[in-house]
């Protein structure tokens, strides 16, 4: 996994972002983790679904930096099956995925607001 | 093997590597993997996939996340409640050395049983088991604090006292447990030295 310069991200999470941006202009802004993992395969054209492991790791990541909110979804309505983890753009989240997809330095990885400690 | 197979064992794995979290974060986790690999399967099988490929792609996304898990744990471990890890791997310490202490002695509680030529008295139990938990304890407190070498110290000093007293008592056990006390401090002085900053 690349290593993280202080106040960038990894191009993971702004991958993450950009498939979140694009649900919230879908008018879907909610998603889960293997809807997220398949819309990524898609998206790279690859076979294979990013990993369970460092999916989660770097949704909470980019939860602990303000970007994605999380929430669960109600019991109510789950039909026999788990309930899933519903992750939606922040306000914040929104701004540096719009500066991603399309700021002038986008071959250089986003800038975050702040580094949490 | 079947796709629900292998869901259960991304569902083992998630247990241990949350084990000692804090409740909350753990269950999340466990929750959320629980939905995933649940949604993966259905939508594996609602394209026509078969068993054996469903568990495979289970599989490999979870070892693909190895690294990613562990490195997780070790921050989340890292952040939360370290009074509470810290007494929990003191409590684990304590277990573990008592086991093996139990273990090794054992060994002539059995051989008196079968043997005349074993002849171990109370106080001979009580010698060995001091002398085995107190090296567990020093090995245990050497693995610790990487860098003091104190502990090494200490029980290459009981393992050279073992050796002396075994030599003087005609005893090779008391000789064989010296010399593998006092290689064992070594090899951990020298692993925990290479560790420290």
């Amino acid at each position: 996994m690349p290593r993280r310069k202080p106040g960038t991200l990894l191009p993971l999470e702004t991958e993450i972002l950009g498939v979140a941006l694009a649900r919230q202009r879908d008018g879907e802004p909610s998603f889960h983790g293997f809807a997220l993992a398949q819309a990524m395969r898609e998206q790279r054209g690859s076979k294979a679904l990013t990993g369970h492991g460092t999916l989660y790791k770097a949704l909470g990541r980019l939860e602990e930096f303000g970007l994605l909110a999380s929430r669960w979804e109600d019991a109510a309505g789950v039909e026999g099956r788990p309930r899933r983890r519903l992750y939606e753009l922040t306000g914040e989240g929104a701004r540096v995925a719009g500066q991603a997809a399309a700021g002038p330095a986008r071959d250089r990885p986003p800038r975050i607001a702040s580094e949490p400690a | 093997m079947t796709a629900e197979r292998m869901a259960a064992v991304v569902a083992w794995w998630a247990r241990r590597y949350t084990r000692d979290l804090p409740d909350s974060v753990a269950r999340r986790r466990i929750d959320e993997l629980e939905a995933d690999v649940h949604d993966h399967i259905a939508h594996e099988r609602a394209d026509g996939a078969g068993e054996a490929r469903i568990a495979l792609g289970i599989a490999a996304r979870m070892l693909r996340g190895l690294p990613a898990d562990a490195a997780w744990r070790r921050s989340v471990a890292r952040s939360t409640t370290p009074e509470v890890t810290r007494m929990r791997r003191t409590t684990r310490s304590l277990v573990r050395i008592g086991l093996v202490t139990a273990c090794i002695l054992l060994v002539p509680a059995v051989g008196m049983l079968v043997s005349d030529g074993v002849d171990w008295g109370v106080a001979d139990f009580v010698f060995a088991a001091l002398l085995l938990g107190g090296a567990g304890l020093l090995l245990e407190l050497a693995a610790r604090t990487p860098g003091r070498l104190v502990y090494p110290a200490a029980a290459t000093a009981i393992g050279a006292g073992a050796i002396l007293f075994g030599e003087a008592d005609d005893a090779p056990g008391l000789v064989l447990f010296g010399g593998l006390l006092i290689l064992g401090s070594a090899a951990l002085a020298f692993r925990t030295a290479q560790r420290s900053p």
